[in-house]
This record gives structure tokens, sequence and C-alpha cells, in this order.
């Protein structure tokens, strides 16, 4: 099967397939040349980012789980003039699509990044998070909210000049309320799903492992519910999903895009393996022989027929 | 991007795994690809089993190993259910490790006096730099502390190797009776002073080296343990702060040894 039938439409980005790696689990990017040509992948999300640098949680930050991990990382990250100044630079030569995560405290933050990452050409699409179930500003106090996401997917489709996607929180009660929402602001995508909130207790300590006390739960153990909600999202709204949560092989990509993702971001299982995202890159096209499917984009939403 | 994309793979098989005593055991692997060169004081990330669950891959110091990277070897203590795998595996088995990391125990220029001071399977990284690291004018000193005689692993062995070895026992079975750190402060009392002192252990100890480090006015190397996700730079999970900022840096790629005066241990 040639190249060509991996590739994608996700909106306005062409995606030559639809493996991307997953905001947190990838650096800004290169970190995982050094295991393969990141250029294989359909995409690639960074670290998420803010307008200053931040330092994150105090340890312990991360705790293993059955078929999974919890983290509390905190969001730290180098703040976006760093990332101008010496990412972005970097990154000259990688041919596939860059998307940029990012957050902020405030609404006029989130447009603000928005507009200044728009002038980015290397950019090719912006991912805003709001659900990091780890930090009180900036993620979830306006991922729980159907309000308050209006406002800030608002402000940002103001300033954004690029495709702007939005990652959804599966902490709530009706995931579809914020995908209709995010629809009718404009957003040209959504990213589904973030992590859940978990936690983990040391016996011996009488503690909670995390400092940060809770954490966000990703990795295989989150893939039904991440399925599920991929499957509900894709029946309420109309524009692409990016379906995350527990990838770990080509048959996920497929069960993923079947319940209606247009492409998919592995996280966690990057730990795991460094070289995951081009090994299920190089593989899709044998499972989709396999299901007797030429084409890749023919299988999204195919579960629902 | 010249890198070379597959460097960091190294899928190893078995080729021992000896018990020491105590739960202690230890593992010789070989790359069954081109071996990655090195050095004393990294770290390679094994994936215990081709399961989802144990998830994470486990963090473990390059013990013994041939320069090249042809064998590496490490010495491991069981505490859960990932190490307990890697107990019984037999040799033959394959195991998937992925590595070398970070940065190693390095000799400062001149230096010549190396004293070391380990507890429980804080020699490991030792027995590979008192192995490979052999210049004439090197002088190495290994302070190696245990709850008991049956604990001190490798001590003969760093012995035949011309290694000055001291050592203590929490119940007094073998050498000084206490804490390893007795054994320094007696031996820095005795007007003994080397030109660097590493340190590889609990973090209690580590914390203690550093402290009586930092009095005498010697300079101390460091490795930390911490909880990884990766090994590499991506998850900053493993992060521990940096000394009068707050600011956090990752154990695994800026460490694990750092310069005891700029993190807190
Ligand atoms: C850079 C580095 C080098 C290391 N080198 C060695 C080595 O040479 N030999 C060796 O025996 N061990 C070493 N360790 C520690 C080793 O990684 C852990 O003991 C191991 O991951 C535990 O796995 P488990 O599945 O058996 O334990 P789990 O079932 O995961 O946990 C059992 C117990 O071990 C503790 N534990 C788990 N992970 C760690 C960790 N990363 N650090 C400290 N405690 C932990 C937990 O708190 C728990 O109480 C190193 C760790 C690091 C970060
Ligand atoms: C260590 C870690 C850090 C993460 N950091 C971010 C982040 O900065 N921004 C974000 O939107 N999502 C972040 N995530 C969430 C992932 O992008 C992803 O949504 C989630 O882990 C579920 O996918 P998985 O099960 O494949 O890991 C992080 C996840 C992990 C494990
Ligand atoms: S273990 Fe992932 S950044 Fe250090």
């Amino acid at each position: 099967m040639s190249d060509k039938n991996l590739e994608v439409r996700f909106g306005e980005l062409r995606l030559k397939n639809p493996v991307v790696t997953a905001s947190g689990t990838f650096g800004y990017g290169l970190t995982y040349s050094k295991f393969y040509d990141v250029s294989t992948l359909g995409g690639f999300v960074t670290k998420g980012l803010s307008l200053k640098p931040k330092a994150g949680n105090k340890p312990p930050r991360i705790c293993e789980t059955a078929a999974g991990m919890l983290n509390a990382i905190g969001l730290q990250n180098i703040g976006l003039d760093k990332f101008i100044s010496q990412k972005i630079p970097a990154l000259k030569g990688v041919d596939t699509a860059i998307i940029v995560n990012f957050f902020g405290n405030t609404v006029e933050e989130y447009a603000e990044i928005s507009a200044r990452l728009s002038e980015i050409p290397q950019v090719s699409a912006l991912e805003m998070n709001i659900s990091c179930p780890n930090v009180k500003e900036g993620g979830i106090a306006f991922g729980s909210d159907v309000r308050a996401t209006s406002k800030v997917v608002s402000a940002c489709r103001k300033t954004s000049k690029k495709p702007l996607i939005v990652k959804l929180s599966p902490n709530v009660t009706d995931i579809t309320e914020f995908a209709r929402a995010c629809e009718a602001e404009g957003a040209d995508g959504l990213s589904v799903i973030n992590t859940l909130v978990g936690m983990a207790i040391d016996i011996n300590k009488r503690r909670p492992v995390l400092s940060n006390i809770t954490g966000g739960l990703s990795g295989p153990a989150i893939k039904p519910v991440a399925l599920r909600m991929v499957w509900q999202c894709y029946k309420t709204v109309k524009i692409p999903i990016f379906g995350i949560g527990g990838i770990s092989s080509p048959e996920d990509v497929i069960e993923f895009m079947m319940a209606g993702a247009t492409a998919v971001q592995i996280g966690s299982m990057n730990f795991v393996d460094p070289h995951i995202g081009k090994r299920i890159a190089d593989t899709l096209p044998s499972v989709l022989d396999r299901i007797g499917e030429s084409h890749i984009s023919g299988i999204i939403g195919a579960a629902h027929s | 991007m010249s890198e070379n994309h597959s460097a960091l793979a190294m899928d190893c098989v078995v080729i021992a795994n000896e018990p020491l005593g105590d739960g202690h055991f230890h593992l010789v692997a070989e790359p069954v690809v081109k071996p990655v060169a090195v050095a004393p004081g990294q770290f390679v990330m094994i994936r215990v089993a081709n399961m989802l669950d144990p998830f994470l891959r486990r963090p473990m110091s390059v013990a013994d190993f041939a320069p090249d990277g042809s064998r590496i070897g490490f010495v491991i203590k069981e505490v859960g259910k990932g190490t307990r795998i890697l107990s019984i595996l037999s040799p033959g088995a394959k195991i998937d490790v992925v590595g070398p990391f970070g940065t190693g125990f390095a000799i400062p220029d001149g230096a010549k006096k190396v004293w070391m001071v380990a507890g429980g399977t804080g020699v490991a990284p030792f027995l590979g730099l008192t192995e490979n690291i052999k210049r004439a004018d090197l002088d190495y000193t290994l302070l190696m502390g245990a709850r008991s005689a049956s604990q001190l692993f490798y001590a003969a062995r760093f012995r035949d190797n011309g290694v000055n070895v001291i050592t203590a026992t929490e119940d007094g079975s073998d050498g000084v009776k206490g804490f390893v750190t007795s054994a320094l402060s007696a031996e820095l009392e005795k007007g003994m002073k080397p030109d660097v002192i590493f340190t590889c252990g609990p973090s209690p100890m580590m914390r203690a080296v550093a402290e009586i480090a930092e009095d005498a006015g010697i300079v101390c190397h460091a490795s930390l343990e911490s909880y990884m996700a990766c090994g590499f730079g991506a998850c900053l999970g493993c992060v521990v702060k940096k000394r009068g900022a707050e600011q956090y840096v990752t154990v695994c790629r800026t460490g694990p040894v750092f310069n005891a005066l700029e993190i807190e241990i």
C-alpha cells in the first residue's frame, strides 16, 4: 500500500498519516530524534506552553498504576519566548505537522499566546489545553465550565490565524456539551481526551504518593473511557477529532478512527517504547490491508453506521 | 538531524543471573544488536516484560561493563514486581533495554585521590568506574556500608582490583560498626583528604555524605535516584530541585550524577 493511502485531512491540516504524538510526552519535538526521524510521524504536539516559564510541581510527580501512570508535572515549561528563540529554529527541516499546545492563567493570556504563536510560520496548528487536571489556573478552571470554555475559545478564535484545536477534559459529566460549545465558537478541531483525575496512596508512609495529592491518569488503562468519549463527540459535532488515550498499537489507532477520530495522538506509550510513533506509522498499512480497507480515511467513524 | 536514530535501542540477551544473597542479584546481558558505548555511572531503562503491566521501564545503573557496551552488568535489589521479574530471568532470556542515558561519574581534572561512598546497590556504578577508568596516578578508596557483612557485595572483587576498601555495618559484623558516614568522618579526622568524593546509595546517606564533604571543603558528586517514566528527558517526572532556586532539573538528563552543591538531595 502506498503512503498516500495513509494521508488524512484534519480540517485544513493535511497529515501524511494519522499518527501524531501527544503533548507532554514528546518534549518540544527533537527529544525523540535520537530514536527515529520524527518526520515519519503525521505530526507531533509540543509540551504545553505558557507566556512565562513555569517551574512545575514538587516531586514526586509520577507514579505507575496498572497498565498506566499518574502524573502531576504541573505544566513545567520553558515559556513562550524561549520556545520561539531556541526551539523553533531547531525544528527547521522537520517535515511533519508541528502542533503547539498552550495554556494561560486568564482569557487574555490565552488570547495573547494564540496571537503570538500564529506569527510563527513553522507552526501548523494550535492546541489549547483547557483540561490540565494538575494546576488550578490555566487548565481545568476553563475546561469544566461550559461558559468559561466558550469564552476562552471565542477569545482565541479571534486572535488565532492557525487551525485551532481544543483539548477537552474527561473530568466532566457530559463531554458533548463542551464539544458543542467549542464548535459553536469556531474551533477547527478537538483533542479527546486529556488525563483522568486519580490518586495513589503509599501505605507505608500513609500519605498520597504524589506531592500534588492527585494526578492525571493516562495509558492503556484509560483507553475504553477515551474511546467512548470520542464516540460521543463524533455523534455531536462535525469538526475533526484527535483520539487520545492509551494507544499502544496500530489496532488501537484503527479502533479510535472507527469511533470517529480523524487522527490520533500517542501519549504515555512514548515513554515505554520510545520508537512507538514510527513503529505504529510503519505497521498501519499492513493492519489496514488485513481489515480489507484501501484508504485510511475510509474507516473514520466506520463503527457508527 | 544527523543523529543515529537507532543508537539507543539495545535489545539484549541475558548471559548470567547470579543471586548475591539477601534479595540481591547480578544480572549480566549482551546486546544482540550493535552495542552502544557506556560510561561509568550511566543508567539504562529496562522493560521487564513485554506487557502493559508493569507499565513503565525500570531505571538501572550500569555496574560492570565492557567499555564498548558489548557486555553490561547490573547489581539489583528485589523490591517489587519489576525487580522480581528480573530476578528470575535465565540465561538466554531476551530483555528490552534502551540507553545508556545520563551523565556518568567523571573524575575532575587533576584529581588523583578518589573516594567512593556507597550504600546497598549503590556500589553498582563503582564497579564500572574502578574497572574501566584505570590510571597509574589514580588512587581509589571505597567506603561501603550495609546492614550486615552478608550485604557487602563485591568487597573482595574491589580489593582484587587494587581498591582500598573500608567497610561499615550497622550490626558491626564487618568493619566499623554503624553507618558508612561514620566511617567517612573517621577517615577525614585521621587527616586524610581526597580530591573528590563520589556517592551513590539511599538519599539520606547521600545527603549526609554531601554535608560532610561540604564542611570539609571537598568536591562531592552524588548519583541521585528518582521515579522515572521515560529516562531521557521527555516526561519531566524525575526532577530534583536546584539549590537556592525555584527551579527543577531532570535527574535522567541533567544527572543522575550531580555536583552535590547544585541540587537538594
Ligand atoms: C538512575 C537510577 C539508577 C538505579 N539503579 C539501580 C541499581 O543499580 N540497582 C537497583 O537495585 N536499583 C536501582 N534503581 C532503583 C530501581 O529502579 C527501583 O528499585 C525499581 O524501579 C523498582 O521496581 P519494582 O517494580 O521492583 O518496584 P515497584 O513495585 O515499582 O516498587 C516497589 C518499591 O520500590 C520503590 N521504588 C520504585 N521505583 C523506585 C525508584 N526509581 N527509586 C527508588 N525506589 C523505587 C517503591 O517506592 C516501592 O516501595 C535505580 C533507580 C534510578 C532512578
Ligand atoms: C507526563 C505527562 C505530561 C502531560 N502534559 C500535558 C500537557 O502539557 N498538555 C496537555 O494538553 N496534555 C498533557 N498530557 C496529556 C497527554 O497529552 C494525553 O492527553 C494523555 O496522557 C492521554 O494519552 P495517553 O493515555 O496515550 O498517555 C500529559 C500526559 C503525561 C503522561
Ligand atoms: S524520567 Fe522522564 S524526564 Fe526524566
